[in-house]
């Protein structure tokens, strides 16, 4: 038996007990160029398994575990095609390619599955591509049914406004999150804009417009999406340059609750960010991994890290916090002292990239 | 723009958007959507006006900037022009040798 066989039988294994009621086991599943995809057991410090994926073209971006974590559907192809990787077996069990002869999509990170696993909500930019010139079409949310196999069509289209970059379907599976310039909600089945609150258009009282950096679509454990949001206010004496500051933006997938909190005098940069399952904190990564207070919305502690990640995760139980993206390695530490305690380095320290590791439970 | 005279044809239609009420179109971005629309100064210089706070090593965030198109002054443009660009190395820290310049095509 191979190890990639050996380690797709222990999976199995493992998988095939969690059906039969076992306890359930947190992994993370993650990408890295050109065409691999990687199930990590964290708590093992191992690759479960690995794959390939096919026609990835060099390009592993968002990944999107289905409800349950048995698919994986990543972004791939230069951010023209979404493939969904079955994570038992490795095979391609759905697939969308965007682009059709004429016309070039892109979907810049933006993409989720319903709740009920049937359907994927996909952020298309089209542009036509005529003998002479381009012309940049409308933006578009297109609906793929995820039992469409491997040449999944658009069962319904509607209007999208530009510059969305992340896609968080409700928990209650009739709506949708749709952040961009604003934070937009759309109904599933109609495409009607159910609302739009204010992220450009923010009411923080004393806050320049602000500056949000979010592809990395995290909502897990906790069903909370988080982001840092950065702006600044005028200083204390009144007089002289602004002050930057960092909040948190959070989004409760569940309620639609959507809150910024300073918790900072920007010291530091902050890429992404997850939410504590067991405490009133969240994390945040870059070239340092921060704590968050989010009790007093304070800084409780920051570390500084071996190189720079652009991802982070939590845990389950809240007691580890993974950091993940850019290079070749997932970064294991304490959370509650932020002590490193592992890492687990990819294949081949094949880069991670702009991928979006995500944390499924099986 | 009142001082200044359009050089050519695009510079012409930047300034029928003007007269036409377009402007507030045209935008600041403040968060990425794709290829040329960063404005960020790149990796000369971090918000804080230094250096410290640009990714480190800087190989941990050349593909992380290459594979969105995000500062395509600074690294070539993946999406679309040059797309096989990296290829062969899928380890900047590791394959950054084996990187090489490009030139616009003729």
């Amino acid at each position: 038996m191979k190890a990639q066989e050996f380690a797709i039988f222990g999976l199995f294994l493992s998988l095939g007990a969690a059906a039969f009621g076992a306890t359930k086991h947190d992994y993370i599943v993650t990408g890295s160029k050109p065409d691999h995809l990687f199930v990590v057991d964290p708590a093992k410090r191992t690759i479960a398994s690995e794959f390939k994926i096919p026609g990835a073209n060099d390009f592993v971006g968002t990944i999107v575990p289905s409800p349950g974590g048995r698919i994986a559907y990543v972004l791939v192809n230069k951010m023209e095609s979404i493939a969904g990787i079955d994570l038992t077996t490795g095979k391609e069990v759905f697939r969308a390619d965007l682009s059709t002869p004429g016309e070039r999509v892109k979907c810049i990170f933006a993409f989720d599955v319903t709740p009920d696993g049937k359907e994927l909500i996909v952020y298309e930019l089209p542009v036509k591509l005529g003998l002479s010139e381009y012309k940049v079409e409308d933006t578009r949310f297109a609906v793929f049914d995820t039992r469409a196999g491997l040449h999944a069509e658009p069962v319904r289209e509607f209007p999208a406004p530009r510059r969305v970059h992340t896609i968080l379907a409700r928990k209650d599976g009739k709506s949708f999150f749709a952040i961009g310039f604003d934070l937009y909600e759309y109904d599933i089945a109609t495409g009607k804009r159910l609302g739009m609150r204010g992220i450009r258009h923010w009411d923080y009282p004393g806050h320049s417009i602000p500056d949000l950096l979010a592809f990395w679509p995290v909502s897990e454990p906790t069903g909370i999406f988080a982001s840092p949001v950065y702006s600044t206010v005028k200083p204390p004496s009144g007089h002289g340059a602004p002050v930057a500051k960092t909040a948190l933006m959070t989004l409760d997938l569940a309620t639609g609750k959507l809150a910024f909190h300073d918790f900072e005098t920007t010291s530091a940069l902050i890429f992404s960010a997850v939410m504590s399952p067991t405490k009133p904190e969240a994390f945040g990564v870059y070239s340092q991994l921060s704590k968050i207070d989010t009790g007093n919305y304070t800084l409780a502690r920051r570390v500084d890290l071996a190189h720079t990640y652009y991802a982070v995760l939590v845990s389950t139980d809240g007691k580890e916090v993974y950091t993940a993206g850019a290079m070749c390695d997932i970064g294991i530490f304490d959370a509650e002292t932020l002590a490193e305690k592992g890492d687990v380095r990819l294949t081949g320290c094949t880069d991670q990239s702009i991928t979006s590791p995500r944390l499924i439970r099986r | 723009m009142s001082g200044m005279k359009p050089a050519n044809q695009k510079a012409e239609l930047l300034l029928d958007a003007a007269q036409a009420g377009h402007v507030q179109e045209v935008v600041t971005m403040e968060s990425i959507a794709g290829c040329a629309t960063t404005f960020d100064p790149g990796w000369e210089v971090d918000p804080f006006g230094g250096i410290a706070s640009l990714c480190q090593p800087m190989e941990a965030d050349l593909y992380g900037c290459s594979d969105p198109c995000w500062w395509p002054a600074q690294v070539p443009d993946t999406l679309n022009t040059y797309p096989n660009w990296d290829a062969g190395a899928p380890s900047a820290q590791n394959d950054w040798r084996e990187l090489d310049a490009v030139f616009p095509k003729k």
